[in-house]
């Protein structure tokens, strides 16, 4: 029988999964959020304009996502 | 005895009809009953958005209205969009099977209705959207809800949305609309209305999570995981003349899409100016083969203190679908024409984007806040109001050639 054997994490990985745990249960508490609450760092002041990047990435690109929502139905493909 | 039946019906739907009314009103009274959030934002967006590559001109305003009422616990809103797309035609010299050349000039209008819910920790949205032009009728439904964690830091959310869309073609000789099925059905064949093979039925399930994480009081992070199902119809009824080796373009009937995203929001410390920068990352695959990567590193610079100016640089790349890597199947892909098809003629298109390509986005957006007119005596309405710019230029390898893309766009807070 075949012995199943686990790939070994590399460096990078580690240092990616090291990285992620650690901001896991990260609080900002509010006073602490004015750099935050900016419009730079809000993604929300940009939902219009990726609503029309999802309309013509989906007429012109066969990928899909990464805008944060469900595109409208559109027969221009 | 009709009349007596009538009555009798009325008299026991009496009570469910009063019961229906107060499953409706309760959730609304309860809203009513909790604690009062302080006001939310009522704001109205104009957008005038424009496309423009070699052979299609696309103009689209939209206007999108949002009010609170009375607060955040609960929001209305409607959008309304009108495409105006102009192109040469993408038919030219269709078999007669389709109903010959059309020229393609069309008119697609969209309506959205959407609400949304504060409560506490939770956010809960819901929206319906309807869509038409002359060949294609769209209906969407979505709902979504989010959980804010650790004092609101963390934001996890889950979206649903479902899409059914009916599929039509226009004969350019008769100017008749008909169903389509898809290439893989006869024309003869196809039925508007109902379900499955045979039906002019798109229908598309939507699943996303999605994830924001103030990591630090300078840095933001987002993810998310979206999962798409398509049924139906999902080639382009008129594209056939351009395939050599058949009549119709041919794409499967089923097509399951996963995309992953991610983004980091970093406020750069200890600058002159406020700078952020935000590298975005996307990959998507999907069940005809086709792998996406998408980089779009982007910079956000408050120039002036109300005006913000942001630059981007977008690297796309996909490879190419089934129907196109067949090792025997028939490919022409020289930038100037495309189709594919496979050895068995199954299936076969002549979509740009089912071949392989890579394009090259850089663009720029300078948004003017208002709200130093604002100040001026009489102007007091323009505060939290903004204009924004954007230009991006789309290079790219395939048939639909470089592209150009703008929008103009201003909003008003009231």
């Amino acid at each position: 029988m075949p012995r199943t054997t686990l790939a070994r994490p590399t460096p990078r990985t580690l240092t990616l999964g090291l990285a992620l745990a650690s901001s896991a249960c990260v609080t900002v508490t509010p006073a602490q959020r004015q750099t935050l609450s900016t419009p730079e760092m809000t993604p929300v002041t940009e939902a219009e304009e990726e609503v029309w990047h999802t309309h013509f990435e989906a007429a012109r690109e066969a990928g899909f996502g990464g805008h944060g929502g469900a595109g409208g139905g559109c027969g221009c493909g | 005895m009709r009349l007596k039946d009538r009555s009798g019906r009325g008299q026991r739907t009496g009570g469910p009809r009063l019961w229906s009314l107060v499953t409706w009103l309760l959730p609304l009274l309860v809203l009513w009953g909790m604690p009062r959030p302080s006001a939310g934002e009522d704001r109205v967006i104009v957008r005038g958005n424009y496309y423009r590559e070699a052979s299609t001109r696309v103009l689209q305003p939209t206007v999108d209205v949002e009010v609170d009422v009375p607060d955040e616990r609960l929001s209305l809103g409607a959008a309304y969009v009108l495409d105006a797309i102009s192109s040469a035609s993408i038919a030219s010299g269709t078999a007669q099977v389709t109903g010959g050349d059309l020229v393609f000039t069309e008119i697609r209008h969209e309506l959205t209705a959407h609400a949304g819910s504060r409560l506490g920790e939770w956010t809960v949205g819901g929206f319906f959207r309807y869509s038409s032009e002359t060949d294609y009728i769209a209906r969407g439904v979505g709902v979504s809800a989010s959980r804010d964690l650790l004092a609101r830091s963390l934001t996890l959310g889950l979206s649903y949305g479902y899409n059914f869309d009916r599929v039509y073609r226009i004969q350019a000789n008769t100017r008749v609309r008909a169903p389509w099925c898809g290439g893989a059905v006869d024309v003869g064949l196809c039925q508007s209305g109902g379900r499955g093979v045979g039906h002019n039925l798109h229908q598309v399930h939507y699943v996303a999570a999605h994830y924001t994480h103030a990591w630090h009081r300078r840095v933001l992070g987002l993810a998310s995981l979206e999962v798409a199902r398509s049924l139906g119809p999902q080639d382009n009824p008129y594209r056939g003349a351009q395939i050599p080796t058949s009549e119709v373009e041919i794409h499967p009937l089923g097509r399951s899409r996963v995309a992953l995203s991610g983004a980091v929001r970093w406020a750069v410390p200890k600058v002159p100016i406020p700078i952020v920068l935000e590298p975005r990352y996307r990959f998507s695959a999907d069940s005809w083969l086709i792998r996406t990567h998408a980089i779009d590193p982007r910079i956000h610079v408050r120039v002036l203190s109300h005006l913000r100016l942001r630059a981007r640089y977008r690297y796309y790349q996909q490879s190419a679908s089934f129907i196109c890597i067949d090792p025997r199947a028939e490919v022409l892909d020289d930038g100037a024409s495309f189709y594919c098809s496979t050895a068995d003629g199954s299936f076969a298109t002549a979509d740009p984007k089912m071949g392989a390509f890579r394009s090259h986005t850089p663009g720029i957006q300078l948004v003017y806040e208002l709200d130093g007119l604002a100040k001026v005596r009489g102007m007091g309405w323009l505060e939290r109001g903004w204009i924004e710019a954007t230009y991006n230029h789309v290079f790219q390898t395939n048939r639909f050639g470089n592209a150009r893309l703008g929008a103009l766009a201003f909003s008003l807070a009231y």
